[in-house]
């Protein structure tokens, strides 16, 4: 096949051509503004995230955005996850065998030895649906209105939202705001566990179970509502330079507690004696700061973008955490690119987390023993490759790399414990495929 | 030859709609005025600037300025500028695509026939006749300059491939000298635009599919258009078969075979129609890679398969 050679710019050849022809002037034969409408513009993709040994997500994402007549959005999301596997229960391992009774009360199981106790009868699909609508309301104000759904077995999630975006200095300085609301309801199976009731461990076919496990629940179902508020400034600062700052504000009141984490009570010598259901406040507020700044380098540095941000966030729970971010889009050829992903990720640890609790000591009001508000440090490495197969569609593939270390420093482990790993890394590996036409 | 030449104009929402017939295509003028008066006029001027670049650059008239240069049987024929300045545009085509566009292949089209649709071609020329054709193809056998042109014997000039457009950007010219209202011209799917409509709104413009789906509905494609113009280059209605292979009716002017595996059509779009016109051809020369060229050229598009 043969091929125009690539390095010519035939449109600007073609151009200086067609003012000869045609007799106009160069400046009036620069323009051209035309885009499709009324036509669907899909996104989909696969997404697998798989921890070694514990959890394995699957998700499939389908979006699609339609553009109106007058640049009115309609963005419609799908997302379909199926989760398998097994997830900490936030008991601490043991130099023996431990046993549990499932979250349902129906069965137990047994963890081994020398191993993080992990509840294997993790399995759910989670079905999401995301709209939302936006529009210019004058020519330097955008608005925007969105609603959420998500339904999995036992949880409900309803949300709305409302954004409000302001150009101005000649649409290099845009103020925006945003509030959102969600409503949660949560129906574990099994029901809902009392604060510091001890988990029954036995019999589950004896005939008193169903009124000893009854004993330690406190109703079905709970809710909890967030809100959030997001202020946002973006800047372009050159051609080349965008930078971007945010602030959020973010109160959950209701039930935050996990209902399938307990915390180990350990005697003095570090034996479990007891596995006490966790309890946490029931308000949460979070704040957040972000900034972003992307810059085009040009082709002395083979045209790539760089995209570097840093999130600092922290709540009235103690936890605070730093997070920074970068992606560098490297240009391969004129249609496809390459991007690595570097993130690091340091959170503290919330002030009513303990990894354990000793049966002497005071519980006080809240104790959670999830590691997930502990301590740590997790890292994210990996990369995408995309190909821009025509002015449309693009086909790309993600791969990376999630390594997670909890760090339980300042509490002093009892002697049972001793060579164990009460904080076990968790790895992960993230693979994405996407389409889009 | 007798022709059937008249304007129709329609009120519609915003404005006036005119319509003719020219080019072998519908073509069709909207003008956003209240002033039917003006939309008349404007209608009358445009009509009449397609049908004299159509009765000047036609090869089916015989009195056409394109069938003296084809019938001067190897002498040279006087010009004038118009001319003069699409022969030089023709060539600025030809080097561009280093040959693949040449006004001067239509003689290939004796050999193909491109009915389309449905048959195993019945004819496949063979390569000996193919080179035969060849040695009467070729713009740099063609001599010319700003007074006149050389054709050798037996060659042949076609404007079709860049005339249609030409009349779109002549016309919107010479609407712009009349009015300053938004007007947009159609000629057959090739179209450009003054600029936005009132109110700074875009033109919503249906650009055909060059076929229908199983269920047998064309789907056409709306294209929002403000600024510029818009041609298609293509026609899933003309290929032939052969064999399992589906030729295209568009000719590589070197090889004189048809370009295998492009798209169906291309929609190009540039600031003139005629720019957009050459793009959409050019892209479709490039067969498979089509796209390609059109993504590094960095042009907005639409290729269907």
């Amino acid at each position: 096949m043969t091929e125009i050679t690539k390095q010519r710019n035939i449109k600007a050849a073609l151009s200086i051509a067609t003012t000869a022809l045609l007799g106009t002037s160069v400046t009036t034969t620069t323009s051209v503004q035309a885009k499709e409408v009324d036509e669907w513009q899909f996104e989909t993709a696969y997404l697998l995230y798989s921890e070694v040994d514990r959890v394995t997500a699957g998700e499939v994402i389908i979006a699609g955005t339609k553009t109106f007549e007058n640049d009115e959005i309609l963005n419609l999301k799908l997302t379909i996850d199926a989760l398998t596997g097994a997830s900490a229960n936030g008991a601490v391992a043991q130099p023996k065998a431990q046993t549990f009774t499932r979250p349902s009360g129906n069965g137990q199981y047994i963890t081994p030895a020398g191993d993080t106790p992990l509840d294997d009868t993790f399995k759910d699909t989670r079905l999401q649906l995301n709209g939302q609508w936006t529009q210019p309301l004058e020519d330097n104000i955008t608005t925007s209105i969105g609603g959420h759904l998500s339904k999995e077995y036992d949880y409900l999630s309803l949300g709305i939202n409302g954004n409000l975006a302001y150009d101005f200095n000649k649409k290099n300085s845009t103020i925006s705001m945003g509030l959102s609301y969600f409503l949660d309801t949560f129906t574990p199976e099994g029901g809902i566990p009392k604060a510091f009731s001890s988990m029954l461990v036995g019999d589950s076919n004896s005939p008193e179970w169903n009124d000893e496990f009854a004993k330690t629940r406190v109703g079905d179902s709970e809710n909890k509502s967030t809100t959030d508020i997001l202020v946002g400034f973006t800047q372009v600062i050159s051609r080349r330079m965008i930078t971007a700052f945010n602030y959020s504000y973010s109160t959950v009141d209701g039930y935050l507690t996990d209902p399938f984490k307990v915390v180990s009570v350990l005697n003095s010598g570090g034996f479990a004696e007891d596995y006490i259901y966790e309890n946490r406040p029931d308000s949460r507020v979070k704040q957040s700061t972000f900034m972003q700044a992307k810059y085009h380098f040009d082709e002395s540095l083979l045209n790539i973008v760089a995209d570097v941000s840093y999130r600092y966030m922290w709540d009235d729970w103690g936890i605070n955490s730093h997070t920074i971010d970068s992606r560098f889009t490297i240009p391969v050829g004129q249609t496809s690119y390459f991007q690595p992903h570097i993130r690091y990720y340091q959170q503290s640890a919330a002030d009513f987390f303990k990894p354990f609790v000793i049966n002497n000591q005071s519980l006080g009001n809240f104790v959670s023993a999830d590691y997930r508000i502990g301590e740590m440090t997790a890292i994210t490495v990996g990369g995408k490759y995309g190909l821009l197969l025509n002015s449309r569609n693009e086909l790309s593939f993600r791969l990376e790399y999630y390594h997670q270390m909890p760090t339980y420093a300042g509490f002093s482990l009892p002697a049972a414990l001793d060579g164990l790993d009460i904080a076990p890394n968790v790895d992960a590996i993230i693979a994405q495929i996407s389409y889009s036409f | 030859m007798q022709k059937k030449r008249a304007i129709k104009v329609s009120k519609q929402k915003d404005g006036f709609a005119i319509s003719f017939y020219a080019m072998a295509s519908a073509c069709e003028v909207l003008i956003q005025t209240s002033d039917e008066q003006l939309a008349k006029q404007i209608g009358q001027c445009v009509s009449n600037e397609v049908w004299r670049i159509e009765d000047k650059y036609s090869r089916y008239d015989f009195q056409s300025t394109c069938s003296l240069i084809n019938a001067s049987n190897g002498q040279p024929v006087k010009i004038d500028e118009e001319t003069y300045l699409l022969l030089n545009f023709a060539e600025q085509c030809y080097q561009l695509s280093e040959g693949l566009f040449d006004i001067s292949s239509g003689v290939l089209r004796k050999l193909w026939t491109f009915d389309g649709e449905n048959a195993e071609c019945k004819y496949f020329p063979c390569q000996e006749e193919i080179s035969e054709i060849l040695n009467f193809v070729g713009w740099d056998k063609v001599i010319y300059d700003r007074y006149s042109v050389l054709l050798p014997k037996n060659m042949q000039l076609d404007f079709g491939g860049i005339g249609k457009e030409y009349a779109v950007d002549r016309s919107i010219l010479l609407a712009k000298q009349f009015t300053d209202k938004p007007l947009l011209i159609n000629l057959g799917g090739d179209l450009a635009v003054t600029g936005p409509r009132e109110n700074n709104q875009a033109w919503q413009v249906a650009i055909e599919a060059p076929y229908s789906d199983k269920a047998g509905h064309t789907q056409d494609m709306i294209v929002a258009i403000k600024q510029g113009a818009l041609a298609t280059s293509g026609d899933a209605r003309r290929f032939l078969i052969k064999a399992g292979t589906r030729y295209g009716h568009i000719l590589n002017a070197k090889s004189g075979w048809p370009i295998v595996n492009a798209p169906r059509s291309i929609t190009a779009a540039a600031p003139q129609c005629i720019q957009a016109g050459i793009l959409a051809t050019l892209a479709l020369l490039q067969g498979e890679n089509a796209e390609k060229f059109l993504i590094e050229q960095e042009i907005t598009h639409w290729a269907r398969r």
